[in-house]
Parts: C-alpha cells; structure tokens; sequence
C-alpha cells in the first residue's frame, strides 16, 4: 500500500538533507583544517581551505601541549572528569535505587532532585565561591569536582532511575527472600544487570564535565587549569593563536565525539536524562 | 517497587544518603545564602561586611536598564532560537525517517554539535564569523560578486546577537531532530498505514496524526531546551563578550559581570533569585504541560 513519493519532493529532501550536513559539518571539519594551517594561513584572503600537504603535521598539537598548558589542561581535566563521573554514578546509583525501589520521598523528592539540575549554575556560583573561599578549597581539583557533582548527581539519579525501573523487581524479591540484604540484591543482581545504564551515565557525566566552563573559569587561578580555561585564555592574549586554539580544540572535543558515534543508542535516553527512551 | 515497612524505609534511606548530603550541602546551602544576600549588601571591592538593605537589591534591579536588557536578549534566545530549533529539528527528523539504510551515518554525522563544549564552538564560530577573515563573510562575497556588504557581524550590534542564536542552533538543533526522530520512530506503523487507506494524504497523516503524537515528546525536548538556553553563558563569553556595548548580555552572563567583575555579591544575589523565580515558574508550566499532554494521548 505503500506510494512512493514523487520524484522532485525526493530530490528536494535529499538537497535540504545535504544543506543541513554541510552546515552542521562545517564548523567541524573547518576547525580540523585550522589545526593544521600556519598564523598566516588563517589570516589570508580568501580563506586557504585545505592546507598544503607539508603542512599535515602536529606542529600547531605540539605547540599548545607543550608551551601554552595545554597538556597540564588535558590532566587536569581528565582527572576532575573522571573523578566527577565515578563519583556521580555511584552515588547517582544508590540513589536512584531508593528512588525506583522504594519510592523515597514521593514524587517531591524526586523532582527536587531534577531541579537541581535545572537551575541556572550562575545563580549558584556566587554563594558557592564565597563557602569554597571559606573553606579554602578554591584552585584545587576538588572544588570543580564538587561543583560539578551538584549538577552531573541529579543527571545520575533519573538516568539510572529509568534503568533499574526497566529490571522486574521479582529477581531482587527472589534474592531477598533467600536470604540476601536490599543492598546484597542491589550489587549482585540490579547493578550487573544496569551495566549499559552504568557506563552511559559515567561517558555522560564524564562529557558534561570535561566540557563545562564556567565553574572552572570562576574557581580555578594557576594551580588547576582545565582544558576549557586553557582555550578561552587563548583569546585574551596580543595575538589570538587560531591554528593552536583548533588544534586545542580538537583535542577538546575527543571524547564528545566518541560517545557520538558510539554512544548513540543511549543517546536520547542520555540527553534527556531518561525522560524519553528510543 | 518493593513492600513498604519499616526495614524497607531504612534501606531507602541508607541508599539515598550519599546523594541528600551533597545536594543539601551544596545546593540548599547556596539556595539559602542566595536568599540572605539578595537583602544585604556585599561589595567586596570596597569591604568585606555585609549589611542588611531590605529590598533594595530588587528596587535596584527593577529600574537597572542593564538588567532588562540581558532578560530581553536571553527570552529572545529562549522563544525565538528555541523555536528554529524546533522547527528546523523537526524537519530534519522527518526527512531521516524516510532513510532505511544510511540513516545511521547521517544521524552520526548531524549529532556532531551536540557533545562539543560551547568553548570550542565558540571560538570556531568566532573564525567563522570574522569579518575580514572569516569563511561565511568570503562565501557571502564569492557568492554575490561583492555586491552584498558583509556585515561585521559580531561588532555590529544589530547582528551580534544573532550570531548567538545561530551557534546555538547549529549546536542544538540536530538534539531536537534526535528526540523528534526517536518520536516518529515509535508511532505504530499501522495507525499511518490505516489512515492511508482510509484516504488520508501525506499532510493530513502528518498534521491530525504523528504532530498529536508526538507532544509528549515536544514538551520535553522544548522543557530542557528552554530550561539550558536560560543558562546561556559559555557562548556569550568566547563569542562577544556580551558587546557590542551590552547588546549580547544574557542574564547568566549579566550575573557573572556583577559577582565576578563588579563583585557586588549583593545585587548578583538579587539577580540570581529573580532567575531562580523565572525558572521555576516556566518549569511548571511544562510540567502541567506535560500532564496534559500524557493524559490525552495515553
């Protein structure tokens, strides 16, 4: 029963489907180029599109690694992401057990908990900083991790919320009944069986947190420079690296991509913190 | 869920521990210290004391022209960006549910802006962007054959904010074109198919029977869609620095400029509550939204 559409609305699907590809491409692919220009390159007119082949070195890579912070940027930032996420999710885990198991709190509970996350970080950074002052921690790897776990906890809990209520509950009460504790049945039968749901939520928060600015910007000096700090200070300088800050750039954008191309099955259900599942 | 009683509520509340004590003490604490600043006054260029002003942080923010520029930009960002958003995701999302085999490399290939820091692309727009240097500037004069002026388009102020608005687009839309996809995907296909025999054209089928459909999934792509450009800060500050002037200041980057430039805590505190307001009042509405929505097409 299935007409088939004519053949110019095909033909005008496929060109705004084109379109759409080279304006979502481009500022990507443009940024690939950059990485691997000279200063002069960049600003000529017209634009050089493709570098020479000479030129397809790691040169402008090397450069912002080792001489513009670069690589204590990655450290930094790898490890505040890293210890984010692994904090995230176990606490997101727990969490979002009672939630789904017991139903602690009722529904008030739980959607002061998406709140969190919902509210603008701005709004809290000022009493934030001002407590972090006090207690010291300013300019240390610890400050960024508990300013993003307020935000990456509550991502935590509602993903893994709609994992486990997927699970059927009997296997737990089966495991219960002979004999094991709520949190024996939480560890040897929910959290093997919400592994994907465990991984998604930790590349997840993993990502949020590698990419987020202002708190790295408002709390860190010298000490703890994260990678997006390192970008943005490449701004205000005399002149404005193009090729490094590219290069910076896609070095930057490395594990965002990657939990694209193979994430992307997790990926409604991640983005819309398990609000909507496909 | 398990039986309620009395072990079970322990358990429950052993489990949820860990995460009350880091939201109450670094999510409530800030809340409450918001609400005690917004009625004091804490200028910590000039003294570290803070004192009590009553209303005076909110009177100040109600005659501050600054103030309700930023709100003007970030709700122009908030309906209109949002909106294309919506509207060019849908569009996208349509034309990739008719693709069967290739479909997954496109999808891949239009996620890319979603998980990229809005620090990189917006310096990558900042090249795109540069008046004199820039790709979209080159094109638009190739094109026209220098007919057309290639606008100055971050250093205008009649443009700059639109620049904004595109990088968000490009950085967002292919998220709405996900949920929409992910939606047209999981309308059943013999309710489309039975439409089709029953004579109904491609517009009626689209527009009485998948666009109903799918409002549960509009709302809440439109919930955290409106809920995250609120926030729009990353971008404003790699792209203009909220200038020309103060003709891109969104009401996130207007917070930061008080707190961390003119560090007066006080009034950044005012300004913060009065977002905090604005957000819980829009989250509601989705949310009677969204039961609305759920309960006519469940």
């Amino acid at each position: 029963m299935f007409r088939r559409k004519p053949l110019h609305l095909q033909l005008i699907g496929a060109a705004a489907l084109l379109t759409a590809l080279s304006f979502f491409m481009f500022p990507v692919i443009w940024m690939f180029l950059t990485s691997f220009k000279t200063q002069d390159q960049i600003f000529s007119v017209p634009p050089v599109l493709i570098p020479p082949a000479e030129q397809w070195n790691l040169d402008n890579y090397i450069a912002i690694l080792t001489q513009n912070n670069g690589l204590q940027g990655v450290r930094d930032t790898a490890l505040v992401a890293s210890v984010t996420a692994f904090i995230s999710v176990s606490i997101g885990a727990l969490a979002a057990y009672s939630l789904a198991r017991f139903r602690f709190g009722g529904d008030e509970f739980s959607f002061w908990i998406i709140s969190t996350r919902m509210f603008p970080p701005v709004a809290s950074a000022v009493p934030l900083f001002l407590l972090f002052r006090q207690l010291g921690i300013l300019d240390t790897h610890w400050v960024l991790i508990i300013a993003n776990s307020v935000f990456n906890v509550p991502f935590a809990v509602w993903l893994l919320k709609g994992f486990i209520e997927d699970l059927p509950v009997e296997l737990e009460e089966a495991a219960l009944i002979e004999g094991a504790t709520f949190f024996g049945a939480f560890r040897r039968i929910t959290l093997p069986l919400i592994a994907p749901g465990l991984v998604t939520a930790f590349l997840f928060t993993f990502v949020f947190t590698w990419n987020e600015f202002m708190f790295a910007l408002l709390m860190t000096r010298r000490a703890v420079r994260p990678m997006t700090v390192v970008i943005s200070s490449l701004a205000g300088g005399h002149t404005i690296l193009w090729a490094q800050i590219a290069a910076a750039g896609m070095i930057t954008i490395l594990p965002g991509v990657l939990v694209v191309v193979f994430l992307h099955r997790y990926l409604v259900r991640g983005l819309t913190m398990g609000a909507l599942k496909s | 869920m398990f039986s309620s009683g009395v072990k079970q509520r322990q358990a429950a509340f052993f489990f949820a521990l860990p995460a009350l004590v880091l939201l109450l003490s670094v999510s409530i604490y800030p809340l409450l210290r918001t609400l005690g600043l917004a009625f004091s006054s804490l200028e910590l260029t000039i003294s570290p004391v803070e004192t009590f002003v009553g209303l005076n942080n909110f009177a100040k923010a109600f005659g501050d022209m600054r103030f309700w520029n930023a709100l003007r930009n970030t709700l122009i960002l908030v309906t209109v960006g949002v909106a294309i958003q919506f509207v060019l995701g849908t569009v996208l999302a349509v034309l990739l549910s008719e693709i069967r085999f290739t479909r997954m490399i496109w999808l891949i290939a239009l996620l890319l802006p979603v998980m990229i820091a809005p620090v990189v692309s917006g310096f990558q727009f900042r090249v795109i962007y540069n008046d004199t240097f820039g790709p979209l500037n080159y094109l638009i004069r190739a094109l026209s054959g220098g007919a057309v002026a290639a606008p100055p388009w971050l250093a205008d102020t009649r443009t700059a904010l639109l620049t904004i608005m595109i990088t968000d687009v490009w950085q967002w839309t292919p998220f709405m074109m996900l949920l929409m996809l992910a939606g047209l995907e999981s309308i059943p296909v013999e309710l489309t198919e039975a439409a089709q025999v029953d004579g109904a054209g491609y517009w009626d089928i689209f527009w009485r029977i998948k666009m109903p459909m799918l409002l549960p999934v509009i709302v809440i792509g439109l919930l955290i869609r409106v809920m995250d450009t609120f926030k729009t800060f990353d971008l404003v500050f790699l792209l203009t620095g909220g200038g020309p002037g103060s003709s891109t200041e969104t009401i996130a980057y207007y917070t930061y400029l008080n707190g961390f430039r003119f560090f007066s805590m006080g009034y950044t505190a005012a300004i913060a509550f009065i977002q905090l307001i604005i957000i819980i009042v829009i989250a509601r509405f989705f949310m009677i939204a969204q039961k609305r929505v759920r309960g006519g097409s469940a």
